[in-house]
């Protein structure tokens, strides 16, 4: 058996595409490999919604802006978010950067996605295990992607919020009864205008790991 | 049987669980919370002014709150808000007993719902809710935008909430 480690750690989130299509038989390997997640009991609770018609990009990126924009700017007025990005020196450069967040343009990125990915999950399959299943199908998802050379980014903004939920859940006509399906988020999938191989820097294991009892550092 | 006590406990359970499973982003899914009390009112008004105040006198007269006083400045999308001796403040306390910082505002929730319902405002968000168990009095930041153009307008709230003290911007809702 092959060791995917090189997949993982070269992959990283893209926000950036160029405008070429995605082949349907890409987009159809992306989905089997969703639909190899492991899943509680084999519930299998996922269903997916693929988008790539223009207008409902646009009417889910300007939800996505809405959602962050409104956020990141009452952050910014309180002054937590200007904490965050401290460490990019030039003035000039952070002050762009923090009005592109405040702006929420961060967030809108999925408009020139060529493909998005709806991850939702039908709550009376699933059992106890609707996020977690999602959540493992979705890492398949942009696992897949970025082994076919593509890029993709996991989005839960727009669909963290309850209100935002139910926008999002009606653009695509899903039912909207909080008893019925959860979207845990969408992938925006493209070809990547953006380097692909710098994935940014992580923790040491040293610093999330502990061996036999939390808190203990010591290997035995 | 102190019913407010109980229901307060079971709040303070269920946003302690809450809390566990989502962090940070939990108050984000609470927004409903408490909407339900205030639609079931005749809520009226044009202007964001005649909105909040109408709000506070049916939560008032219902004994949810003592009172409330509200400003609203910051290029109009921040809304400053003082409440005072809440029935949900136990279960705040309870919280932070926990080390849980609150998150939840049924008061609020109501507040901004009927922005929205009433006047269309585009969104709203929480932003800071400040439990002071001493005085019972909460103290709470919300960023209301009345259409999509008003996201990004900043400035900086902690001039702004200055300026409201110092110059006793403060609106009391009378009831």
């Amino acid at each position: 058996m092959q060791d995917i480690l090189d997949v993982l750690t070269s992959r990283k989130s893209i926000r950036r595409y160029k405008p070429d299509p995605v082949p349907n038989e890409m987009i159809d390997k992306i989905l089997e490999a969703a639909r190899w997640a492991p899943t509680g009991e084999n519930y299998q609770p996922w269903r997916f919604i693929v988008i790539t018609d223009q207008e409902t990009r646009d009417k889910i990126g300007d939800l996505s802006k809405l959602g962050s924009g409104k956020r990141m700017t009452a952050w910014y007025c309180l002054g937590t978010m200007q904490k965050r990005f401290e460490k990019i020196e030039d003035p000039e450069k952070r002050a762009e950067v923090l009005r592109f967040m405040y702006s929420g343009e961060v967030s809108e990125f999925c408009k020139q996605a060529p493909v998005i990915i709806a991850v939702i999950g039908d709550l009376k399959i699933g059992s106890v295990d609707v996020p977690y299943d999602l959540c493992a199908a979705t890492e398949n998802i942009l696992l897949e992607a970025h082994s076919l050379g593509l890029g993709a980014c996991w989005v839960h903004g727009p669909v963290a919020a309850t209100r935002d939920a139910i926008k999002f859940k009606e653009i695509l006509g899903i039912p909207t009864g909080m008893n019925e399906y959860k979207v845990i988020c969408y992938v925006a999938i493209g070809w990547p205008k953006e380097q692909r191989k710098h994935p940014r820097p992580k923790y040491a294991l040293e610093d999330l790991v502990y061996w036999e009892k939390f808190g203990n550092k010591e290997r035995p | 049987m102190d019913k407010t006590a109980y229901f307060n406990d079971l709040m303070a359970r269920t946003e302690e669980l809450f809390y566990h499973e989502l962090s940070d982003c939990v108050a984000w899914k609470t927004e409903f919370i408490g909407v339900d009390f205030i639609q079931s009112k005749d809520i009226r008004g044009g202007s964001p002014a005649e909105i909040i105040e109408s709000c506070i006198r049916e939560i008032t007269a219902a004994g949810l709150i003592k009172g409330a006083s509200y400003s609203i400045g910051g290029q109009e999308i921040l809304l400053y808000l003082r409440i005072q001796e809440c029935i949900h403040v136990p279960k705040e306390v309870k919280l932070l007993q926990g080390g849980i910082e609150p998150y939840n505002c049924p008061i609020v929730n109501m507040i901004l719902d009927q922005l929205i319902e009433k006047l269309n405002f585009e969104t709203t968000y929480l932003a800071e809710l400040e439990v002071d168990p001493e005085t019972n009095e909460c103290m709470l930041k919300c960023a209301i935008f009345e259409t999509a153009d008003k996201i990004g307008n900043v400035c900086d709230w902690s001039d702004e909430c200055r300026l409201i003290d110092e110059q006793d911007q403060w609106k009391t809702v009378k009831c």
